[in-house]
């Protein structure tokens, strides 16, 4: 019969030399992070890994071993990243960051007021994961105070599905001040109209 | 009697991570005439891509899990049915290194956030060969 | 008022904006999408979770639900899919494995290699023992090669019933009378026992496959069937269990999702290929930066 039982498949637990996140050789770049996972002493090494790893995958391992440990130093070594001009570890980053709830929530008013409306845009994201009354006020206190209308729609998209009715008479005055920006109307009309059809 | 139109002028797959968004170039695609496909990231435009013909790809940067601009490379780098699908980036980024990865990468034409809703038709006719 | 009367004016009503808030939630975190005429459907299930968890509001079952407190996600997806196991489930898979798959993992393989598929979870085993069934019956080069067949779960309970692989009339619905004649012999309750050569040729094991220890054991795996749970884990879960899955597969290899799972939503370190049955995801053959 072709189908046997075999084993595990070939495994070799020691026969290799230990990985390592300086490695020329992605794989074992990816194991040494994967290694790392969850070990709080490990975080700036994790973080120096980061700048400089080009390799997709690897990176997701250093992101995942930076959350296994968790915690305000993992977020506060993921944070910076959000200002890199590499899209795809801009993703990445918000992905790992929407990962770490807890640590991220305290930061997220500083992210709000960072001087860079990208910065600000990206982190519009993680109040999804705050209480509806503090993902509001958070969310309101920013348009109200922010010109990009690009930041605001980001902020209107997470009201969208999180705001509560504190947040109506902010957006009527978004809606004013963007009056004849493309998109900024029609989105702040979805989002009044879902707050506002929220019965309970 | 409603006179209906059999053929729709093209399918238009709309690849962005903000459901407003979506459902702006939606309401605006359809009421010109075209069928309007979504997707919110990267990985999924490439599964619809794959899965069922579309003619043009509007597409966001900043998306999780998979961006923009790699999403562009990878279909690029796909199957013949797919690599020369027409690509348009519409997108926040507005600097001049952002326009010229998105031309690297693949993608046949640049819009920057927010975008007018003729703005937006006028493109889509234009890249899919479709008049109004 | 009497009982059910009360009862309806009690139960909690959906607005059609709650509905749209649902349903962009929904479709982002699964990707499960429905069309308007699906409408009723939705609203079912909806009212139904808010009566089980005891929400008093659509919102506070909302702020629920995106906590994800108590499994909620969980019970959400359960009730908007099918998920009864059973023989030859999601069957495209399988023809895609015989069509597609296992031919371009054999093409660089001598006739007498190893192949090995992974079905975790396989719960009561109707799906390790369906690719074996499958092998046999659809792919003619199944004699030429070593398959080993691995079927792995948290719940050892369900392991024990994959081992003695007794199955009702229902798993064995979509089996045609040959291959149940063929493969299975009748034994008591109207049940039937699948043959002894197929339990012996599968090695039923206990993982979790969040758990990197547990799936360190496992390497070189050419196909994974892994459908089905990883669409219910947390953020931080779906990337461990992913990077797990990743290490797991040789280069090259595919893992399968269950029907309505996107690698959209868990994770981006598999490529997408089409195939004519089916869509999967592949482990790249090589990294690129």
């Amino acid at each position: 019969m072709p189908l046997i039982r075999g084993g595990r498949g070939s495994v070799a637990p020691g026969a290799t030399p230990p990985p390592v996140l300086e490695d020329s050789d992605a794989e074992s770049r990816w194991a040494a992070a994967r290694a790392l996972a969850g070990k709080a002493d490990a975080v700036p090494e994790l973080a120096a890994a980061l700048r400089r790893e080009t390799v997709p995958r690897v990176r997701e391992a250093i992101l995942t071993a930076l959350i296994r440990t968790g915690g305000s130093a993992s977020a506060e070594a993921i944070v910076p990243f959000l200002r890199s001009e590499d899209a795809g570890l801009r993703a990445a980053v918000i992905d790992a960051l929407q990962a770490l709830p807890s640590a991220i929530t305290p930061m997220i008013a500083q992210l709000f007021s960072d001087p860079e409306s990208d910065v600000r845009l990206l982190a519009t994201e993680l109040a999804r994961n705050l209480k509806a009354s503090d993902a509001t006020r958070l969310l309101c206190d920013l348009i109200e105070h922010e010109p990009h209308p690009n930041v605001c729609a980001a902020a209107i998209e997470v009201l969208a599905e999180v705001g509560t009715p504190e947040a109506l008479p902010v957006l009527e005055r978004c809606s004013v001040r963007f009056s004849s920006t493309p998109f900024l109307p029609f989105a702040i009309s979805i989002a009044i109209a879902r707050i506002s059809g929220a019965e309970g | 009697m409603v006179e209906v139109d059999a053929t729709t002028k093209a399918r238009i797959l709309v690849v962005d991570d903000s459901s407003l968004v979506r459902l702006y170039y939606r309401s605006t695609l359809e009421r010109a005439g075209f069928e309007v496909e979504q997707a919110i990231n990267g990985i999924e435009a490439m599964e619809r891509v794959l899965s069922q013909p579309i003619d043009l790809v509007i597409v966001d940067i900043n998306m999780p899990r998979m961006d923009g601009f790699t999403f562009l490379r990878a279909l690029r780098c796909g199957p013949s049915d797919i690599s020369s699908l027409p690509a348009l980036v519409v997108s926040t980024e507005s600097e001049m290194q952002d326009i010229a990865e998105a031309r690297a990468s693949g993608a046949n034409f640049y819009l920057i956030k927010p975008v007018a809703e003729a703005e937006l038709v006028r493109h889509v006719c234009v890249l899919t060969g479709v008049s109004l | 008022m009497d009982d059910r009367e009360e009862r309806g004016s009690r139960a909690v009503r959906i607005s059609s904006e709650e509905l749209e808030r649902f349903c962009d939630f929904l479709y982002r975190r699964t990707g499960l999408s429905f069309s308007e005429s699906k409408r009723y459907f939705i609203d079912r299930r909806l009212e139904e979770r808010i009566a089980a968890t005891g929400s008093p509001s659509f919102q506070a079952y909302f702020s629920l639900l995106r906590a994800d407190a108590d499994h909620e996600i969980e019970f959400l997806i359960n009730s908007f899919t099918v998920n009864e196991t059973y023989f030859y489930r999601e069957d495209h898979q399988l023809r895609c494995m015989t069509s597609s798959l296992l031919g371009a993992i054999v093409e660089q393989r001598p006739p007498g290699s190893t192949l090995r598929i992974w079905s975790i979870p396989c719960a009561t085993g109707e799906e390790p023992y369906s690719i074996a069934l499958w092998l046999m019956e659809n792919w003619p080069q199944v004699d030429n090669y070593n398959v080993e067949i691995v079927g792995s779960d948290i719940d050892t309970r369900a392991l024990r019933a994959a081992a003695e692989g007794i199955y009702g009339d229902r798993a064995l619905m979509r089996l045609s009378r040959g291959i149940v004649d063929r493969y299975f012999k009748p034994v008591a309750d109207g049940k039937h026992e699948i043959d002894e050569g197929l339990r012996n040729s599968i090695e039923f094991t206990r993982a979790n496959v969040i758990d990197p220890k547990d799936m360190a054991r496992y390497r070189d795996f050419d196909l994974i069937f892994c459908r089905n749970v990883l669409i219910y884990f947390d953020d931080a879960s779906r990337r461990q269990a992913a990077e797990n899955l990743y290490d797991c597969l040789r280069p090259g290899g595919y893992i399968c999702l269950g029907h309505s799972e996107s690698m959209s939503r868990i994770s981006p370190l598999f490529r997408v290929c089409r195939f004519p049955d089916a869509i999967v995801y592949q482990r790249p053959e090589a990294d690129h930066g």
